[in-house]
This record gives C-alpha cells, structure tokens and sequence, in this order.
C-alpha cells in the first residue's frame, strides 16, 4: 500500500514537470500517448492479472469515443459526458463479461472479437452518426475553472486521469481481491479448492478494465474531436494488445510504457514508410519468438542487477524473480 | 417465393465457403490447441495468388490446383518456423497469428493493391439454369455442390479411416496418442496443411463470387470463428450446420435488416453459448 503511494506520487511529479524538458511536439504526442497509457493499462489488468487475453478491449474504448461525441451536441458539461462514457462501458462489459467470462483462453478471445465486430458493422453502417466516414464533434473540456484548449492544459488534464487510474489499479492490485485474481491465473483449479468463485473475481476486473477503456475512450475525443468506425477494427485490438506486450504483461504500470513506446514508434515510422502495419506485424512476431518479456522487465533487470553491484550483502533480487515467474506463467 | 429460393441459393454457397473454412479452423484448433488466426490469410491468398495464376493465362481449374499447392506448401512453412515454437500458450498464438495476419495484408496490399479483384467464373459454369421460372447462376450450384461432397469426403475420412481415427483420439487425448508412437510432430504438420488446403480451395471457390479485397481476411476469420462456436470445436458435423446456421442469417439479414445482419448471427451465438457453452456438437472444453 505504502509502495503505491509512493510509486503514484513520483509519477504524479514526473508529469508535472515533464513538459518543461520537452519539445512542444512532444507535448502534444504526449497527451495522445497518455490517453493510450491508461487504455493500454486497463488491458494490462485483465491480461496481465486475470489471464484474459482480449482483442475486442477497443470495443469499449470506441464505445466511450462515441458516447462522448455524440452526447457532446446535447450538453457540454464534461462530467456528465465522462460519466456517461464510463456509464455505457460498464454496462456494455456487464453483457458481454457475463457471457464471455464463462468461457476461457482462446474462448473469450473469440468471443470479445465478435463483440467488437458487431460494433465496427453497426457504426460503419449507422447513416446517422456519420458510417464509414465518421463523426466529427467538437467539444472542449471545461472542469468549472476555465476551459482548457491549449496543448500543455490538455496534457495535465489527460496526465491527471492517467495518475488517477494508475492509483487505481495499483490499488486494485494489491488488495485482497486482486490478489485473487492473480491466484486465479496462476493455478485456478487451487483457488476454487480454497473457496473463491473465479467468476467473480475476473468479472470485478472486467468491469474495471472496461470503464476504464470507456474513460480513455471518452478522453480521446477531446484530443481529435473525431470518432470512426475504425476505433472498432481489430488493428485497434492488437495495436493495444501489442503496447501491453512491449510494456511488461504482469505489471500496471508497463502497459502504459508500452503506449509510450508504440505511439512514439508509430508516429516516427508512418511519416517514413506507408508499410506501418507489416512493421507492425514482425514486431508482433518478433515479441513473441523472442519470449523476452517487455520494457518494464527489463528496467527491473537491470536496476536489480545495478543494485546487486553495489550492495553484495543485500539481496534484493527475490522480487524480481517471482516477477519474472509470474510472467513466465502468464505468457 | 422465387425470391426466397435465390437468395437460399447465395445462401447455402456462402455457408459452403463458410464451412471450408471453419472446417479447417475447427480440426487445427480441436488437435493441435492452436488458435490459428491466420486461418482467413490463408483464404484471401489463395484467391489472390488464383487471380494471379488465371491473369497470366491458366484456366481456373490450373490456377485452383496451383493456389492450393502454393498456399499449402506456405502453410508448411509457416507451421514449422512458428506455429511449431507457440504450443501451449495461448497469448502466444494469438500475437503470433495475429502479426501473421498483418504481415501477410500488407504484403498483399503492396503485390495486388487495394481494389476489388475477383476471378472470372470458369467457362463450364458461366451461365444461369432455368428452372420453374427462376434462373440459378450455375457456378453458386457448383459451389454448394462441392462444399457438400467435402462435407461428405471429410465425414467419411473422420469416421471410416485410419488417419481419421487418430485424428479423433488426438482431439480427445494427444498425449496419449503420442504415448502410442504415433509422431505427433508429423501429425500437426498434417493437420494444419490440410486445414490451410481447405481454406485456400475455398478462398478459391469465393473468386468469382465474393471477391477478394483488403481487410477481407478479418471479415471471413470472423464470420468462420463464429461458426466454430456454434458448432462446437473440434466437430465437422457442428462446422457443417453452423455454417449453414450462418450463412443464412446473413444473407436474409443482409436483405430484411443491412444494418443489424451481423447482430442478428451474433445474438443466435450468444443464446447458443448461454444454453451449451462447448457449442451445438462441441468436444472440446472451453
């Protein structure tokens, strides 16, 4: 509890002073990649935690996107259009964790896809709310202190909520139930003998993750004030599936390292080269013929190995390796 | 009426293609616990290497022949550099495939580009029957025709032979079939060549009638994983009554609902999975 405290307070710090060191370019990358940040975190928990690989998690995304979009013409007020964001994710992964969870692994996987790709047909196939060509709004986020229009207002605003849902989940976590969940993951069958009813557990998880994505979701619109179809499609699944795996699978704060790194990637190579999603592809393959584990490992390698350089006594590695362990299992 | 029957006729055709595919999806799934999401790449290729094949020359049935090969020997490679490293995890599998899935889109938007593309209709089946009053596009015949003689092919490859019988008792116990000195290895290159030979000969057979475009692969592995829960993992016999399942749904919901036609396959899967979560003819545990 104390390391989460302290982990979130360091980071709440690192985004406060981050733009002062930062090209005005960056600035800008950087509201989109923390939007992605606390995407990619929310699929971190389920994958990451409750073993729920999902290709479908854009589906609640896209949902918060659109209900912010369209919501944005009746009123203004950013509260009320976050929380219906919110509000309509959760009750979209209430349907579908209550008949998704049922099933495991590959099962779930094929299950949120066509969830997803229900959602992609009807709102490319929806007239009214722009089909294929999507659907422009034009909102600006106003707290009740002013509105926020320039680059530098709209990155504090998204770096609050992404530290606000990195405490979170942290929390999550740690308590009792997350470890559960991740009890659940490891050896499901041990935790059924002990008496907790996995369901339960994984659908707490999948309902935090899913208003989480509706949250990012409704925060993106702020950032493009556009919404399409596409936020349906698959390559938004794996592209955030993907941010999980560079990050770290297992940890909360890796997948939003990950978002970092492939919004950071992607911006760089597609004003380079129009073949973004075949690099895309081998960067897939490559991760997992490589079985290396994501960034964040290797950061808790080497500063496990720097600490063991200067401080022979003490070994600090036990954490790390159960760590590893856990992510060994997990992929 | 007469609208009725056409539109079962396009129908039952789709859920053949459906079924090719699925068939493939199903058996690579149910023996080897692999989740192949390439499975539609193998599909879209296939039609797009025939279109090749048929633009320099060949007739259709050549290019069929020589798409099949080509798509199968891929799958032979592809199943031995990656698939083979992937067993047992399933986050794996679907990255990998997944990455596949990408790769091989894109390659094939950079060969053929983003138009639609599709494969004449073979001189012998060019050319619509008559009959009570309604014309039948000969070739959609054709296609229900050969769907249902694999249908049959494979019931009787899986019920009557020895290959099939080691097949069934994979998808029920591989451990134990290995432990009888069966070589698993070339058991898994079997399967997953046979099932990405299937595939190809359907993305082959939907040439001239669906056509092939980018991002089709998604629309077609989507459609067939849909079938494969409906009838359950592992079982022909379920691939074959869902696809049929399926592709009348859409297209009478393609017709009396565009916009919902996919919700409608989609609630019938979800009731489906609510009454018998393995599917209608499952075996596998899911």
């Amino acid at each position: 509890m104390k390391k989460a405290f302290l982990s979130t307070g360091l980071l709440l710090i690192t985004i406060l002073i981050l733009p002062l060191f930062i090209s005005p370019f960056l600035v800008y990358l950087s509201t989109e990649i923390l939007v992605f940040a606390i995407f990619a975190m929310s699929l971190g928990l389920i994958m990451g935690f409750g073993g729920m690989p999902s290709l479908g998690h854009c589906a609640l995304f896209g949902l918060g996107a659109y209900t912010v979009a369209i919501l944005s013409e009746y009123t203004a007020n950013i509260y009320l259009l976050l929380g219906a964001a919110i509000l309509i994710s959760l009750c979209f992964s209430i349907v579908t964790g209550y008949i998704a969870i049922r099933n495991k692994g590959v099962f779930f996987l094929m299950i949120t896809l066509a969830f997803t790709q229900v959602l992609f047909l009807i709102t490319s196939r929806m007239k009214f709310w722009g089909g294929n060509d999507g659907y422009s709004a034009s909102v600006t986020a106003n707290f009740g202190f002013g509105e926020i229009t320039s680059n530098m207002g709209l990155f504090y605003m998204m770096g609050f909520f992404f530290v606000l849902s990195y405490f979170l989940l942290k929390l999550f976590v740690n308590a009792p139930a997350g470890k559960v969940l991740k009890g659940m993951m490891e050896n499901e069958g041990r935790m059924i003998a002990l008496g907790y009813n996995p369901k339960t557990y994984k659908m707490i998880a999948y309902l935090i993750a899913g208003s989480m994505a509706g949250l990012a979701g409704g925060l993106y619109i702020y950032k493009t004030q556009f919404v399409s179809p596409a936020l349906f499609s698959v390559h938004m699944g794996a592209e955030v599936m993907i941010m999980v795996f560079i990050g770290g699978l297992g940890t909360v704060f890796g997948p939003a390292l990950g978002a970092g790194a492939f919004v950071f990637l992607q911006n760089y190579i597609s004003t380079m080269t129009d073949r973004w999603p075949l690099i895309l592809g081998l960067l897939f393959i490559a991760i997992v013929l490589l079985k290396r584990g994501g960034i964040l490992h290797l950061i808790q390698f080497v500063t496990t190995f720097g600490l063991k350089l200067f401080k022979p006594s003490r070994s600090r590695n036990a954490p790390v390796d159960k760590q590893v362990k856990g992510k060994e299992q997990a992929s | 009426m007469e609208f009725f029957i056409a539109n079962t006729v396009s129908g039952l055709a789709y859920a053949m293609l459906l079924f090719l595919m699925a068939a493939g999806l199903s058996i690579i799934f149910g023996l080897m616990k692999i989740m192949n999401l390439a499975h539609g790449s193998f599909f879209i290729l296939a039609g797009y290497v025939a279109y090749t094949f048929s633009r320099s020359g060949m007739n259709f049935w050549l290019s069929m022949v020589l798409a099949v090969i080509v798509i199968s020997i891929f799958a032979l490679i592809i199943e031995k550099l990656f698939i083979s490293r992937v067993h047992g995890s399933e986050t794996d599998q679907v990255l990998l495939t997944v990455g596949l899935v990408f790769v091989l889109g894109d390659l094939a938007l950079w060969i053929w580009g983003g138009n639609f593309l599709s494969i004449p209709v073979p001189a012998i089946f060019d050319f619509s029957l008559d009959f009570a009053g309604m014309t039948f596009p000969a070739y959609r015949l054709f296609v229900i025709a050969m769907g249902i003689l694999f249908a049959f092919v494979l019931w009787y490859f899986e019920a009557k032979t020895r290959v099939g019988m080691i097949v069934r008792a994979g998808v029920d116990d591989m451990e134990m079939v290995s432990a009888l000195g069966f070589n698993v290895k070339i058991i898994f290159s079997g399967v997953f060549i046979f099932g990405a030979a299937l595939a190809a000969f359907g993305g082959v057979l939907s040439g001239p009638i669906l056509g092939m475009y980018p991002m089709m692969e998604w629309e077609i592995l989507v459609n067939s994983m849909i079938v494969v829960i409906i009838g359950g993992l592992g079982s022909w016999k379920g691939a074959f009554i869902a696809s049929m399942i399926v592709g009348f749904v859409d297209i009478f919901g393609r017709i009396y609902m565009p916009t919902f036609a996919m919700a409608f396959i989609f609630i019938l899967m979800v009731a489906i999975l609510m009454v018998k979560p393995t599917g209608l003819f499952g075996r596998v545990e899911s």
